[in-house]
């Protein structure tokens, strides 16, 4: 159990910004995460971000926070980890809270994607791999590296491209109702099954978009509503060949024991959740990790409906990244974002009554998982 | 094919360590063991990074080897499906190119 609140939340719309600077973007979130905390005074800043330098050319981003909003000589860092920046910058925030440094610390994070052209995205995106591999070297992607595990994942259970589409279809439908959302234009199953094809089985639905976008979190040990209950991380494989169970995220699983165990909860115990969707495929075997449902039994509780947002485990309630959009170091953040909503009874897709969440933030493919279950007080 | 087998449990890789990861105490030793292995799963890649865009589509494949408990991440010749045999025809690059056999 760490002593440490969620005091404020502050969130960008995700998209296409042409206009708007990866700093704007920072600064927009950071704003309305200090207001909505009451402006108190900050000790440190965390910033998520993975390819602000490679696509970007732009660093410092802690710095230019702390400059921008006049937060004094506080110290400040940019955190990557990939996919799961955000989610280590919020634990890194934590850390520091609960080694006594500090008192209040802000966490943003941010991703500016849509100025590049796909090649380089594509090609910052992999450096995320293990670059010296034979793997890399055999034109392994990341969609590739989904696409393995879902055929693999289909002959070893009677789970389907359908059930793969129901996980697009569901997230698309939450994020109808979230204004701040990417994609907000329906979808039907027929459009999503014969979407061009990515990485066989993977259509283009079944991919998380590039995004533009910013999230931040004030978290404070002061006591408040929102409490956050465990915090954890877990490492994994960063080869797919590496993998001991090819339908298994150690990263993810291992993180999620350890948060339920920090926070002496289980999964059954969990009102709402967000997931790292980066694909169809990674919720499907996210929700089997961390205990919602058996192994390879997880495409079972898609077709039931157990995770749409009326279900008894509501996932991804925001979209999740197919739909809400994944600006890759802001993610982490934003999903805290929606769940600190639920937990305040004002999200979209609000679930009724939710008393405990679980965020699970993915960085590689499967190199990195971070945890962190709320709970309102 | 070189694997590293683990000298204290069964973990095998087709990299080397510096210490298992599965025990944690036993040492990676250097094997030669046949390429030949059976497809343990593969994906069709139709949007490649630049780098491999002019081969695109093109099929990436995990291998079970046969005589090692490792897997092995290969480009194939050709569409594979799950339980084909198959074993390395050449190395390019760094990869390893499979055809079925
Ligand atoms: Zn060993």
């Amino acid at each position: 159990m760490t002593n440490v609140y969620i005091e404020g939340i502050g969130m960008t719309k995700f998209g296409k910004f042409v206009d708007k600077s990866m700093k704007q973007l920072l600064v927009e979130a950071s704003i309305e995460a200090l207001e909505d905390a009451g402006n108190p005074k900050v000790d440190a800043v965390f910033v998520g971000n993975f390819m602000g330098g490679s696509i970007g050319n732009q660093e410092i981003l802690g710095a230019l926070v702390a400059n921008e909003l006049g937060l004094g000589h506080i110290p400040t860092a940019k955190v990557e980890g990939a996919c799961a920046s955000g989610g280590i910058a919020l634990r890194q925030g934590i850390m520091g809270i609960l080694s006594g440094e500090y008192d209040t610390v802000l966490i943003a994070g941010v991703e500016k994607m849509k100025h590049a052209s796909t090649a380089d995205v594509t090609q910052a995106i992999n450096a995320a791999m293990d670059n010296e591999s034979n793997e890399k070297q055999a034109g392994l992607t990341f969609p590739g590296f989904f696409g393995v595990l879902a055929n693999r994942y289909f002959y070893e259970t009677d789970a389907t491209k359908e059930h793969l589409a129901m996980i697009a279809l569901k997230n698309r439908e939450n994020a109808l109702h979230n204004p701040l959302a990417q994609f907000q234009k329906p979808t039907t199953m027929e459009e999503i099954m014969e979407a061009r094809i990515i990485t066989s089985p993977l259509g283009l639905f079944d991919c998380s978009p590039t995004t533009d976008g910013a999230a931040a979190l004030v978290i404070t040990r002061e006591k408040g509503a929102i409490h956050i209950r465990s915090s954890a991380q877990s490492s994994g494989p960063t080869q797919m060949q590496d993998a001991d169970d090819l339908l298994s995220l150690p990263a993810v699983r291992e993180s999620g024991r350890l948060a339920y165990e920090k926070a002496g909860v289980g999964p059954e115990d969990i009102d709402v959740v967000e997931i790292h969707d980066c694909f169809s495929m990674t919720e499907m075997l996210a929700i089997e990790e961390l205990g919602f449902f058996n192994k390879r039994e997880g495409w079972l509780a898609v077709e039931q409906g157990r995770t749409k947002a009326t279900g008894d485990k509501p996932v991804n309630t925001s979209g999740g990244l197919l739909s809400r959009g994944h600006p890759i170091g802001a993610t982490g953040v934003a999903q805290m974002y929606q769940l600190v909503q639920q937990l305040r009874g004002t999200a979209p897709n609000q679930v009724e009554n939710a008393r405990l969440a679980l965020a699970q933030n993915l960085g590689g493919t499967g190199s990195y998982s971070t945890v962190h279950i709320l709970e309102r007080l | 094919m070189k694997v590293y087998q683990c000298d204290q449990c069964e973990y095998a890789s087709v990299s080397n360590k510096y210490r298992c990861p599965s025990c944690g105490t036993g040492k990676l030793q250097e094997r030669d063991v046949s390429s030949k292995g059976t497809v343990y799963s593969y994906t069709d890649i139709h949007i490649a990074p630049a780098e491999f865009a002019h081969l695109a589509p093109y099929t990436v494949a995990l291998i079970q080897l046969d005589e090692s408990k490792a897997k092995v991440t290969v480009r194939t010749d050709g569409n594979v499906q799950i339980g084909d045999v198959a074993e390395l025809d050449y190395v390019e690059d760094g990869a390893y190119i499979y055809r079925k056999c």
